[in-house]
């Protein structure tokens, strides 16, 4: 069982600082999600850990080793690409064996693991296949299954699904989580999908522009985001955001609307402007007008199935609310609305953090 | 108006109009070809009658057992087969070496990225296209200084520097599009440069290895400057042993000899495309494996 430690992790691609100052520690037997959007670093950064990419300085311990200098196949690793990346002309079984007969195990031992990870991951009737004759999920469980003969304490994998249709895609991460829990080693998983990140992981690293911007758990992540980027990339229908001023008794100023934030767990005092982000799930319709409430233009609504996503306009500025299809249907030109601000995110507009 | 369109005129006289071009396309090559076959088998009073297309009244295989084994170039009268083993002895090893040689190379340039790498290609893409004539001499002065002018290793050696520019571009071209993620997969199975290049590469090249290895074979078969200027009298290939038999004036020209000796040299590079043509279609196509 091994942890990882990454410090003050620096890398540059010419003038582009792709990798800034990361930090990382990761407990043993964690599964680490980094989730960012394209061009962010996270790959890269995955590759520096296993060894594949040089870095500019910092350093990375595998399981208490310093391993900043060693090379790939010393680091304790197991790596799942995304193009699985299968030898193309040797059969499943010659795929699945072949780091063990590069380091030397012997053959017996080579045969005993590949039996029993065939066997894990019902691989074992198309043993003698070549990866061309397999499908694209059958391919992506022998690049699993490379991965785990291995037996490695730590397991990289880079968006190693987004090549799969929807249906295994959420199969397949089924079975990551299943296999997680059995073999107990530290997975560290890159991908772009937050809905992935959201059911796989123990602790969610979201990147931008080669920083870190938020690493805790996905129902922190989700419910209190650090950051104005984090809060927008995460959860789907996305959170909407609002500009407001926020005066020194608490209250929001919204395009002529007062609201009470009392109620808001502030972390840090201040005045000024700000955003307010709300998810759809934050807003409920009031529909007795007796009621107090903020009244607002209705847009145009979108059926999503178990719910309708419908969008407003209050002073010029849109959001969206996640609504009993039958209760949005009734929805006319205007309706009253009511915000959960305790459970609302507050961003200071000049620094984009968490207020 | 009328457009030109293949649906709507008529079929027939598109065709025909294809099939006259390529028949006479065709004849232009293989004309020559015809004359060169019926000649060599003619008897020389036949030839002498001056009708070039006429078919031989009395065929005849002996100019071509004349031609391998007596014909005259200088003073020795061994015929060809001296020259012709001379080429195998200066094509075998030249061409391995110099397929191998790019394939390495090649391989390293595309997959393992180190600082210079993009000079250096440009530098192998200019190499590759400057005249042998401009730096023969330099060649022929360094190669008698140490000792391998006029030399079996020599002739090779000038072979493969010759022909690695080439065939570094092609296998560097060729392995740039397999997946970069092979190798850090392979580098995270423990294998290091020369295994992942045995074991994962070159099981994957069959075809690129064919082509280029026919690329070659012809090449240095066919060449014939390179082989009179650094082979040494002793290993003259057959391309310049052809030359030496058809130039020789002493009595009468045997065009029926040397018609058969023409034969014979360019005969192996066709053998080589008939036997392994298919790898030129096969092979290439079975590149990596994507999702």
């Amino acid at each position: 069982m091994s942890g990882i430690s990454i410090k003050d992790l620096n890398k540059w691609h010419g003038p582009l600082h792709v990798l800034q100052a990361i930090d990382l520690q990761i407990d043993p037997g964690e599964f680490i999600v980094l989730l960012g959007p394209s061009g962010c670093g996270k790959s890269t950064l995955l590759n520096a850990i296993a060894g594949l990419e040089p870095i500019n300085s910092g350093s990375i311990d595998i399981g208490g080793v310093d391993v900043t200098h060693v090379d790939p196949s010393r680091r304790g690793i197991a790596m799942v690409f995304q193009s699985y990346a299968l030898y193309p002309t040797m059969s499943v079984r010659k795929n699945l064996s072949f780091g063990l007969t590069v380091n030397k195990v012997p053959k017996a031992t080579i045969n005993q693991r590949v039996d029993r990870v065939a066997k894990m991951l019902q691989i074992e009737s198309y043993l003698d296949r070549k990866p061309a004759a397999l499908s694209g999920g059958q391919r992506q469980r022998v690049a699993i299954g490379r991965a785990l003969v291995r037996e490695s304490s730590v397991c990289l994998f880079d968006e190693p699904l987004s090549n799969l249709d929807a249906k295994l895609r959420t199969e397949t991460r089924g079975e990551l989580k299943r296999l997680h829990a059995s073999l107990g080693a530290t997975m560290l998983y890159v991908t772009h999908d937050q809905i992935e990140a959201m059911t796989l992981a123990t602790r969610v690293a979201v990147m931008k522009g080669g920083k870190v911007e938020q690493y805790a758990p996905p129902e922190e992540l989700y419910e209190r985001p650090a950051t104005l980027f984090v809060a927008g990339f995460v959860g789907s229908p996305s959170m909407s955001f609002l500009d407001a001023t926020l005066t020194s008794d608490k209250t929001l100023e919204l395009g002529g609307l007062s609201l009470d934030m009392r109620a808001y767990p502030f972390t840090t005092e201040m005045t000024g402007k700000v955003v307010l982000g709300l998810r759809p799930e934050h807003i409920s319709i009031v529909e007795d007008t007796a009621q107090p409430g903020i009244d607002v233009t209705t847009l145009f609504i979108e059926p999503m199935g178990a719910d309708t996503l419908c969008w407003f306009e209050i002073a010029g500025q849109k959001f969206s609310a996640r609504l009993n299809p039958v209760l949005a249907r009734t929805l006319g030109k205007t309706a009253r609305v009511r915000f959960a601000l305790e459970r609302a995110s507050l961003f200071d507009s000049a620094t984009e953090k968490r207020i | 108006m009328a457009t030109f369109d293949r649906s709507a005129g008529s079929p027939f006289v598109y065709k025909l109009a294809i099939y006259l071009v390529l028949i006479l396309v065709a004849a232009a090559f293989l004309l020559p070809m015809f004359v060169m076959v019926v000649t060599a088998l003619k008897p020389m009073d036949e030839i002498r009658s001056g009708s070039i297309f006429s078919f031989p009244v009395d065929p005849s295989l002996d100019h071509f057992g004349k031609a391998w084994l007596s014909a005259c170039s200088g003073l020795s009268c061994s015929g060809l087969s001296e020259g012709f083993w001379n080429s195998i002895k200066i094509v075998v090893p030249a061409t391995a070496f110099s397929v191998l040689a790019g394939a390495v190379t090649g391989y390293a340039l595309a997959m393992w990225p180190f600082r210079g790498a993009k000079a250096l290609m440009t530098a192998l893409m200019i190499v590759a296209f400057i005249p042998y004539q401009v730096i023969l001499y330099p060649i022929v002065r360094i190669f008698s200084t140490i000792g391998l002018y006029n030399s079996l290793p020599g002739i090779i050696l000038i072979h493969v520097i010759f022909g690695l520019p080439v065939m570094t571009m092609i296998f560097k071209n060729y392995y740039i599009g397999l997946p970069q993620e092979l190798i850090k997969a392979a580098r995270i199975d423990g294998a290091g440069f020369t295994r992942i290049f045995v074991s994962i590469i070159l099981p994957m090249s069959p075809g690129i290895l064919a082509v280029t290895t026919m690329m070659q074979f012809t090449a240095i078969w066919n060449d014939y400057l390179l082989g009179l200027i650094f082979a040494g009298r002793d290993n003259l290939p057959m391309t310049v042993q052809l030359s030496n038999i058809v130039h020789v004036s002493m009595g009468e020209i045997e065009y029926n000899v040397n018609m058969a000796a023409t034969l014979l040299t360019a005969l192996p590079p066709l053998l080589l495309y008939f036997l392994s043509g298919r790898y030129f279609v096969q092979g290439i196509t079975a590149g990596a494996v994507k999702g």
